[in-house]
């Protein structure tokens, strides 16, 4: 119990966090670095729960793009080829998981029958 | 396009996309709710809420396997690209179909003790160390998680600001999320003793998934990628006018050759939106169109039309024996390169 309430409270601080970043981003951080978000402020709220969930990526890219050391180059090399990883993986790990799953299947007792052991609820 | 940023961009295609999906959804809750239960004859009985989340979940699923299903179904057979064309909106009301099983679950299954109920849902089973019994519910929270990831990331603005290599790299967690799935599928509601229909049906879609993955992938395999800084393409003759040859270059880019009027033009293969098959697409008034989203530019520069300000890379070529090759090394985007004759 005391493992998940840490974990509860880990999640608690890492959304005040990235409330928080979201505060500087939305208001000023956006217009710096994107020409498209300047003077557009409807669609900001639709970034919020994103920028809570991955602050520090949000962090680290803002950085990036404030000190010019985006590489343009990146921005036209999709990572494609890691979809052959992706079949790789779905093609053992697929079958491995519905495979375990049938081999600990648990059965019944032969001949059980079950008992109803009181009314079911109102 | 690069144009200010809105909510939402909407057009016909996706209020009709959408309305369809909304539907679909509507109506496989409703058969799944109110007739289900009777046909189902589900013996012990469950009470609603437990029905609720099984309609929900099993539909988070369907929903789920359709969307993983779209990629390779496309690459195998263009006829398909439509569905791709507004994923996105899928995924998100995917999200808010699985938000509502595990809201079902948690306030049924872990709110009636004096815990908090997702601290209850972390702490109530913690046989990590055997495979049954194995708390399944994590499974379902860690696809959850990564589903709120995918989902709220999804505005276009994320992807340019974390560009479409990184924002792709995260959302590639939608396949160990579906992972994820199975093996809460699997280890949840795979091990009932009575109604195993669902289980069976969610085995076989997830490994037609992991199928179809395979021969997209097969599909795409190309062992004849040459080397060096000039790299062949095609014959001359291969290219149809007003469309392309997209080949993989040794750098590992890909390229799309283009013949427009007769005239062979090369840019990135990755269109600067989401990384589209530009290679697919057909050229309309010297403008070849991403059969993903609908961007569009200019073959000569890769620069979009004004007022749009997208570009993507753009190569030399040169026509040696009647193959066109093309020179590894990428123009910044936005450059002009005379086209060649494609004589």
């Amino acid at each position: 119990m005391e493992t998940a309430t840490t974990i509860l409270d880990v999640a608690t601080w890492w959304g005040w966090i990235g409330l928080a970043v979201a505060a500087v981003f939305l208001t000023i951080g956006i217009d710096r670095i994107d020409e498209n978000a300047r003077g557009a402020y409807v669609f900001r709220p639709l970034l919020l729960p994103a920028v809570i969930l991955i602050w520090p990526l949000v962090l680290w890219r803002w950085i990036v793009l404030e000190t010019g050391r985006d590489h343009w180059p990146n921005r036209h090399r999709p990572p494609r080829r890691a979809h052959r990883y992706v079949a790789l993986v779905f093609a053992i790990m697929m079958p491995a998981v519905i495979l375990t799953g049938i081999a600990i299947k648990q059965t019944w007792p032969e001949g059980f029958t079950p008992v109803q052991l009181s009314e079911p609820g109102e | 396009m690069s144009v200010k940023y809105v909510p939402v961009q909407w057009n016909p295609f996706k209020y009709w996309y959408n309305l369809v999906l909304a539907l679909g959804v509507g109506i496989y809750l409703y058969i799944f709710v109110e007739l289900a239960p009777g046909i189902l004859g589900y013996q012990p009985p469950i009470n609603g809420q437990v029905h609720n989340a099984r309609a929900f979940g099993s539909c988070a699923f369907f929903m789920l396997t359709v969307i993983l299903m779209m990629g390779p179904l496309a690459r195998l057979d263009r006829r398909f690209l439509p569905l791709l064309y507004n994923r996105r909106h899928f995924g998100v009301m995917t999200l808010f179909v699985a938000l509502t099983h595990a809201g079902f679950i948690i306030d049924w299954y872990f709110a009636f003790s004096q815990s908090d109920k997702i601290a209850a849902l972390l702490f109530s089973n913690i046989s990590y160390d055997q495979v049954l019994g194995f708390p399944f519910e994590i499974f379902g929270v860690f696809a959850l998680l990564c589903f709120a990831i995918l989902a709220t990331t999804s505005h276009d603005f994320w992807l340019s600001f974390l560009t479409p290599r990184i924002w792709k790299g995260l959302h590639y967690l939608i396949y160990p999320a579906y992972l994820a799935v199975v093996a809460h599928i699997t280890l949840g509601v795979g091990q009932d003793f009575e109604n195993m229909t669902f289980p069976y049906i969610a085995w076989v879609l997830a490994l037609i998934v992991a199928g179809l993955h395979v021969a997209a992938w097969l599909r795409e395999a190309d062992p004849d990628a040459a080397m060096g800084e000039w790299e062949g393409i095609c014959a001359v003759g291969d290219i149809a006018e007003g469309r392309a040859k997209i080949a993989r270059l040794s750098t590992g880019d890909r390229v799309a050759v283009f013949r427009n009027n007769d005239r062979l033009s090369a840019i990135s293969n990755a269109c600067a939106h989401q990384n589209g098959p530009l290679g697919e697409g057909r050229i309309i008034d010297g403008c070849v169109t991403c059969p993903w989203h609908g961007f569009q530019y200019n073959v000569e520069d890769g620069c979009s039309p004004a007022p749009f300000t997208e570009k993507v890379p753009t190569y030399r070529l040169r026509i040696s024996e009647g193959q066109v090759e093309v020179d590894t090394k990428a123009n910044p985007p936005g450059t002009y390169v005379e086209p060649l004759e494609a004589t």
